[in-house]
């Protein structure tokens, strides 16, 4: 929904890899070869990738370059995944929202 | 598993590919580690392998020759790296490099690598300010935002506020505004730099850096989005995310004056208040840092060659000191060479004909670096900003008045305050708290940075599963 179309001399053409089938809470999402975890959630307009274990508080991606730990996932069972640096791969099973903790 | 070099470098940015490149054509067996797949680090932003890029820009050209010449001059790569471990080896000299291959990181396969020297180039992260509303998903640092538009092509928001200090404001706005983003404003806390007039010298010579200024500016034009100085967001507002934020003028040290707030509409705030050198290994290591006055901030004590004053190990780039990608590029080679002749590669002949073209280019690059130091750091008002209630500690959720509480129990420095609120003990390793428990700290006391320290940095460096950890043991 929000992968960049537009071209540009700062963002020339690009193609991305191939379509991957990724889910995220059970359903599926697009995504492509290529792409990190962050990059397919933001895609999709997900923004709330985990919860606080204090305050309750929906946290998202912050640095972006895996210093933050704070868009911890579930991945394929494996708790506090870095969204962030981590690429997607087929069959990926993805969950957010959780109290993630390593 | 494990390998033995003489030459480890830490970090594949500009630094690191440098000393490795030097260390390695100087005769040494050299491994370059990194986290990512591809070399290049947060400044050369290369794109995802499984992408095609025909038309790559100047610095994406300039990213793959440099990694393309890792292969031919023989360094060997360790990539998908997590290295949570830095240690003197224990049975006479050199270094103990411990590391979390591929995997998911926190559990992957634990490698070793024995180094008789290290260069740590460790690179730099946005510094993080605490401000009401900072920990909301949609506030995000203009590095988070360079990766999604540059590298993943992704641009996430409808409406953005752009707020911080330094050149990087412009070009992220750019990127967004070339994305199809309404970018609302873009806030740079400090004021038109008339004691710039001073660096005219240093800046003419970088006339490529200002003609890029001007690409930017004309994105700007066309996107309709004012550049204010002396303006920053105060506070980021909304449910689940970013739903608005509040702008304030800033008075000539940072703090916020009273009824100049504004709010605006936006999706995302766009944060950049600065680089903070990674120096997590260093201080695991054993470093000596000192507390810089003209940087504000603690920096690890190097010697003209950027030795540190522990034996074999080098620092280079925005790991140590902040100065951008030109800079970076001659420590990393200035770190090589001095390793290679601190290892009897070379005589001190072969050191000076190595060093003496790169010094005067040295030299104009620290010029460069001294004067976005001096017209583009954070002001230190901005440390108002943060609210009684406003989180300091993101990973174990410490608010200022916590803190507060802490000094008022006596609590002097970081380490301190670490021990009675958890400050610093979370996933980040005070990564992200740190400047702003430092300022809160300096706030209640009265003191000064220099007498708050620096948290201790203590093995491992990152958040690692107890079962990586057991079969790291038994390897």
């Amino acid at each position: 929904m929000y992968r960049i179309k537009a071209t540009s001399d700062l963002l020339p053409e690009l193609t991305r890899g191939p379509a991957l089938t990724v889910t995220v809470n059970g359903a599926a999402v697009e995504a492509y070869d290529g792409e990190t975890i962050a990059a397919v959630l933001l895609a999709a307009g997900l923004w709330q990738l985990r919860r606080t274990r204090r305050r309750g508080e929906p946290r998202g991606p912050y640095c972006g370059m895996g210093v933050c730990f704070e868009c911890l996932v579930t991945v394929d069972g494996t708790a506090a995944v870095r969204a962030c640096l981590t690429p997607v791969t087929d069959g990926m099973r993805i969950e957010t929202g959780q109290e993630t903790a390593p | 598993m494990s390998e033995h070099c003489e030459l480890a470098v830490i970090g594949a940015g500009p630094a690191g590919i440098e000393a490795a490149l030097a260390g390695a054509r100087a005769g040494l067996s050299t491994v370059l580690i990194d986290q990512a797949p591809a070399a290049g680090g947060q400044y050369y932003h290369r794109s995802p392998g499984a992408f095609a890029t025909p038309h790559p820009t100047a610095v994406e050209r300039e990213g793959q020759a440099l990694a393309d010449q890792l292969g031919p001059a023989g360094v060997r790569r360790i990539v998908n790296a997590l290295v949570w471990g830095l240690f003197k080896e224990e049975d006479g000299d050199g270094w103990l490099i411990t590391a979390s291959i591929a995997g998911n990181n926190a559990s992957g396969t634990p490698l070793k690598v024995h180094a008789a020297r290290v260069v740590l180039a460790t690179g730099a992260y946005d510094t993080p300010l605490p401000f009401p509303g900072w920990t909301l998903p949609g506030v995000l640092t203009c590095g988070a935002a360079l990766q999604l538009l540059k590298s993943q092509r992704v641009a996430p928001f409808k409406r953005v506020l752009v707020s911080g200090t330094g050149p990087l404001l412009l070009s992220v706005a750019a990127h967004l505004i070339d994305a199809g983003v309404k970018v609302v404003r873009v806030c740079e806390a400090n004021r038109t730099p008339l004691g710039a007039v001073a660096h005219a010298p240093t800046l003419v010579r970088e006339w490529h850096r200002l003609s890029e200024g001007l690409r930017y500016g004309l994105s700007l034009a066309r996107g309709g989005t004012p550049y204010t100085q002396g303006w920053s967001v105060v506070a980021a507002e909304g449910l689940e995310r970013v739903e608005r934020a509040t702008i304030a003028k800033l008075a000539a040290d940072g703090a916020p004056i009273a009824g100049t707030r504004q709010t605006v509409d936006v999706d995302a705030v766009i944060c950049g208040y600065g680089f903070t050198p990674n120096t997590g290994l260093a201080r695991m290591a054993g470093c000596g840092f000192a507390y810089d006055r003209a940087a504000r901030a603690w920096l690890p004590q190097r010697d003209p060659h950027l030795r540190s004053d522990l034996p074999g190990l080098y620092l280079a780039g925005d790991g140590a000191w902040v100065a951008g990608v030109g800079h970076s590029r001659l420590e990393g080679i200035v770190a090589g060479v001095t390793a290679a002749f601190d290892a009897g590669k070379i005589d001190a002949a072969g050191l000076e004909a190595l060093l003496a073209p790169v010094r005067p280019r040295l030299a104009h690059q620290r010029r460069f670096g001294l004067f976005l130091q001096t017209h583009f750091s954070p002001p230190p008002g901005l440390a108002t900003l943060a609210e009684a209630d406003t989180l300091l500690c993101r990973c174990e959720e410490v608010s200022q008045a916590e803190v507060r509480a802490a000094v008022t129990d006596g609590a002097r420095t970081l380490g301190e305050v670490k021990m009675l609120t958890r400050t610093g003990m979370g996933n980040c390793q005070g990564r992200m708290c740190e400047r702003g428990v430092t300022a809160a700290i300096c706030r209640a006391n009265h003191s000064d940075a220099a007498e708050v320290g620096l948290y201790a940095v203590r093995p491992p460096l990152v958040p690692l599963t107890v079962d990586f950890l057991i079969r790291a043991g038994e390897d």
